[in-house]
């Protein structure tokens, strides 16, 4: 039998149960409106993020070039740490020199666009999670609500599930959670791409009968009222038509390397706001 | 109070940490899930209150910084804490063997409920994508949770010292 003093522990452990599935429940119905605690959180966290990744950066850097080569001979090691430091000077222009590059792509990007756009950085990421979201730098204050699509040189990024203030996340197009109406530029096929993780998307909803082949490039539809459309989402990798069933397997590779996202466009506008 | 107060600092750091440095020492191939290991620690050592407002916590944070789905992750760790409370009450758990594993299996439970909340909510199977990372992931954190029970410890010694001092 359970002892009288064991009442206030299973209480308590009930509470915070009980409180956990009223958050998830609550929360599960209002997706994309944070509330103040969780906008404070975000806003706290970005800053404290970029801190740390801008001190590890180039630690970072050079742990993942060097980290082989911890076998070499001793007097290698004096060479290197000179070597190093120049590198860490190379490095500092070279990632200057690339930053630019990207962001006067973005301005190419950005004259292309007929919306208004705001340039973001990309500022946290988890790549391990299985929710692939990235935080990047801009918020209500400039400008950017839930739903909007975000976009690098490449293409589709993603859309923005969840803004505060200056910061906001990305739910990029590879996760399980992210559905797009797209269609195959070539034959203009329609159907649904979805997020599936590590292994890239997949468009859903194309019958059999559709004409896919490798290599063709899968668009935005403008259709659901999101993003414009035209935009770039990747390239059809596979197309699997199996015996049974309606509709065929086409496995979408994005076009952009979403694990080295650094600077992005966030699009002021859904598609759906033109109507 | 001192520990309620510097609850959200500590978590926002440890969490700062593990997206941050841990990704980069392991190449983003493995990661090390401090979260789940403070988690674990607090349903085995701590009171559940003071566990259960910390495994909230971190959960909450987790789901503002890199969640989808609102929530999960609050459900997910307090699951984890409340079984590590519940086993905590059962068995003794201060060897390091029982730690490893112990949080290897916290670790797999953690992906188990993903894959399970993907299929009953969506009707996704994400199984073999988490796999591929899960296992050795939970293999990292299952390694580096002695190490940390015993930072956790001494974080845990010098606070109640200051709250001692602070009280007298």
């Amino acid at each position: 039998m359970t002892s009288p003093k064991r009442y206030p522990t299973i209480i308590a452990a009930l509470v915070l149960v009980v409180i956990s599935l009223i958050l998830f429940s609550l929360n599960f119905k209002s997706p994309g409106k944070p509330g103040f605690f969780k906008k404070i959180v975000l806003e706290m966290v970005v800053p404290l993020e970029y801190a740390v990744n801008s001190a590890f950066s180039s630690i970072g850097g050079a742990w993942e070039r060097y980290v082989l080569l911890v076998g070499v001979e001793r007097e290698n090691k004096e060479l290197n740490a000179r070597v190093a430091s120049l590198m860490k000077e190379v490095n500092d222009y070279r990632e200057m020199s690339l930053e630019c590059v990207r962001l006067r792509k973005l301005i190419n990007i950005k004259h292309d666009v007929e919306f208004p756009t705001v340039a973001a950085r990309v500022v946290g990421r988890n790549r391990l999670s299985v929710f692939r979201t990235v935080l990047i730098d801009r918020g209500t204050a400039d400008g950017i609500e839930a739903g909007f699509p975000v976009i690098t040189a490449g293409g589709v990024a993603g859309k923005i599930i969840e803004v505060s203030w200056n910061t906001s996340k990305v739910l990029l197009l590879v996760d399980y959670n992210s559905n797009i109406d797209a269609l195959v530029q070539r034959n203009r096929c329609q159907g649904v791409l979805q997020g599936y993780g590590r292994t890239g998307c997949e468009l859903k909803y194309v019958q059999r009968s559709e004409n896919v082949k490798t290599g063709d490039t899968v668009i935005s539809s403008g259709l659901a009222g999101v993003f414009p459309k035209g935009l770039v989402l990747g390239k059809v990798v596979s197309v699997d038509k199996e015996e049974t069933g309606l509709f065929q397997r086409i496995r979408v590779s994005p076009v952009l390397d979403i694990t080295r996202l650094e600077e992005v466009l966030v699009i002021l506008k859904r598609a759906g706001d033109d109507r | 109070m001192i520990y309620y107060l510097l609850l959200p600092v500590f978590t926002l750091f440890v969490l700062t940490l593990q997206v941050t440095i841990f990704d980069v020492l392991f190449f983003g191939k493995a990661g090390l899930e401090i979260s789940l290991i403070l988690v674990v620690y607090a349903g085995l050592y701590l009171s559940v209150v003071r566990g259960g407002i910390l495994s909230f916590i971190i959960g909450f944070f987790l789901d503002c910084i890199t969640g989808v789905v609102p929530g999960f992750f609050v459900l997910n760790y307090m699951l984890i804490f409340l079984i590590s409370k519940a086993v905590s009450l059962k068995v003794y758990a201060g060897g390091v063997i029982f730690t490893v594993g112990f949080t290897f299996l916290c670790a797999l439970l953690g992906k188990l409920l993903i894959v399970l909340m993907y299929e009953v909510l969506y009707g996704i199977n994400v199984f073999y994508d988490i796999l591929n990372v899960s296992f050795l992931q939970a293999v990292v954190t299952c390694v580096s949770a002695p190490a940390f029970f015993i930072l956790f410890y001494r974080l845990e010694g010098l606070l109640n010292v200051w709250e001692s001092r602070s009280s007298d």
